[in-house]
């Protein structure tokens, strides 16, 4: 893992369907989002675009989905978000994003984002 | 109008169970009403009604994907479910129930429902506290906080609603059933209380686009600010995810801690609202952070001082 990367978790963690937030450090203002979808791993900044700044989606520790897990759910106010994109399909924020966070995999299964998503979020969309 | 304010607060509800584990975590005693609905009550009997979203005992659900089904209302007696009777079936259906109760739909189509209010009288302490200059209210050897404290929520507050038409909303509730305005936040909207309610507000209103109409969040008074913080608090370390606060409001003086909920809409526990009577003057300022609170906190993992630089102890 390069030193300008920050290790969040191993992708056996997510099992298939499921989200769960990490921090990428302990004093860092928003966790980040990983969600596997049929295999594959996408991440988001757990930041509603909904009002001003950005604000925590879930419900309880990891309630990242709604209850089908079909979607990314904001919790705030009922948003839905498309898991592919990060695009708002339903709820108060129609017509904006999350935002999404690179993921890279090292070849021993361990997912790291680029650091500077622990210092970024609050002041974000 | 003698309304005193919100009774219940109705939702239909996409995670049944993990509603009800919520709201049990919140502090409300579950009451099951049927085979498919839950009452979760304060200590006075207001509180939330849940069910499954496509349970047909709930009134149709607004356009918006929002999750509240319907408002029920508390009035003073039958006379003023007659006087509100009389007004609405001027331009609308009203429905009235075998109880006693009234339904019908408001000017944006939220549905209400107005009935003798089943508030249970509390006779309980307010949070007491010592300060130099004052007598003390707490006698000897009266401690102020202990572990296994209570912290529940006693009374349903107030309403939160995002509207389409503020115009249209103000008018509904202030000159067809007599609330009045307390305070405005220009930009986002008023706070309203009924006539026979002295708390600050009992609704909010946000002006919001349509495809939003909901509700943004509801609130249960506390018996203080420590059993708001140690409620707020517990809740966080059971896993809950904190949305603002805890921190104090400006207009209305209440100490407030916003959480996230399954229920698509904040919960909110508030503590020490002002009261006011018809003599008030409504104050206005410009919505934003300035105006919506006096101090804002965040909640962090407990910490203490300890030891030296080199003092082993210290973590
Ligand atoms: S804050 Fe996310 S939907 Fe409102
Ligand atoms: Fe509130």
């Amino acid at each position: 893992m390069s030193a300008n990367q920050l290790r969040l978790c191993h992708r056996d963690d997510i099992p298939e369907g499921a989200a769960r937030g990490f921090l990428p450090l302990p004093d860092a203002p928003r966790n980040v989002i990983v969600v596997n979808r049929g295999g594959q791993l996408h991440a988001y900044m757990d930041s509603c675009p909904h009002y001003r700044g950005g604000t925590p989606m879930a419900w309880r520790k990891d309630a990242y989905l709604d209850s089908e897990g079909a979607h990314l759910a904001c919790h705030a106010h009922g948003a839905l978000f498309d898991i592919e994109t990060g695009a708002c399909v339903s709820g108060p924020c129609l017509g904006r994003k999350l935002t999404r966070v690179p993921l890279s995999e090292a070849p021993d299964g361990s997912i790291s984002v680029p650091a500077q998503v622990a210092g970024r979020a609050a002041r974000e969309s | 109008m003698r309304i005193i304010g919100p009774d219940y607060l109705v939702f239909g509800v996409d995670d049944l169970e993990g509603s009800k584990t919520y709201l049990e975590d919140f502090g409300l005693k579950p009451v099951q009403l049927d085979d498919t609905g839950w009452l979760y009550e304060a200590l006075d009997g207001t509180g939330v009604i849940i069910r499954p979203k496509a349970d047909p005992k709930l009134p149709a659900p607004l356009e918006t994907k929002n999750m509240l089904r319907q408002q029920i209302y508390g009035v003073e007696d039958a006379s003023v479910l007659n006087e509100i009777e009389a007004e609405m079936s001027k331009d609308r259906r009203v429905t009235r129930l075998s109880d006693g109760g009234i339904e019908f739909k408001d000017d944006l189509g939220f549905e209400l429902r107005f009935q003798v209010t089943i508030r249970r009288e509390l006779s309980m302490p307010a949070e007491k506290i010592n300060a130099p200059g004052a007598p003390a209210q707490r006698a000897p050897n009266e401690l102020g906080v202990t572990d296994d404290m209570a912290a529940l929520p006693r009374s349903l507050s107030h309403v939160v609603l995002f509207v389409p038409d503020m115009d249209k909303v103000v008018s509904f509730f202030c000159d067809r059933l007599g609330f009045v305005v307390t305070d405005v936040l220009t930009g986002a909207g008023p706070f309203l209380r009924p006539q026979a309610n002295d708390d600050h507000h009992t609704h909010f209103f946000i002006r919001t686009p349509a495809y939003m109409q909901g509700c943004e969040h509801l609130a249960f008074h506390m018996g203080g600010p420590t059993e708001l913080m140690v409620a707020g608090d517990r809740f966080v370390r059971k896993g809950y995810q904190s949305f603002w606060g805890p921190g104090r409001h400006k207009f209305g003086s209440n100490w407030f801690w916003y959480f996230n909920s399954p229920l698509g809409v904040h919960f909110e526990y508030d503590a020490d609202m002002d009261k006011h009577d018809d003599s008030w003057v409504a104050r206005e300022a410009p919505n934003g952070p300035e105006a919506s609170q006096i101090f804002l906190l965040q909640w962090r993992e407990k910490w203490a001082p300890s030891g030296g630089p080199e003092g082993g102890s210290g973590a």
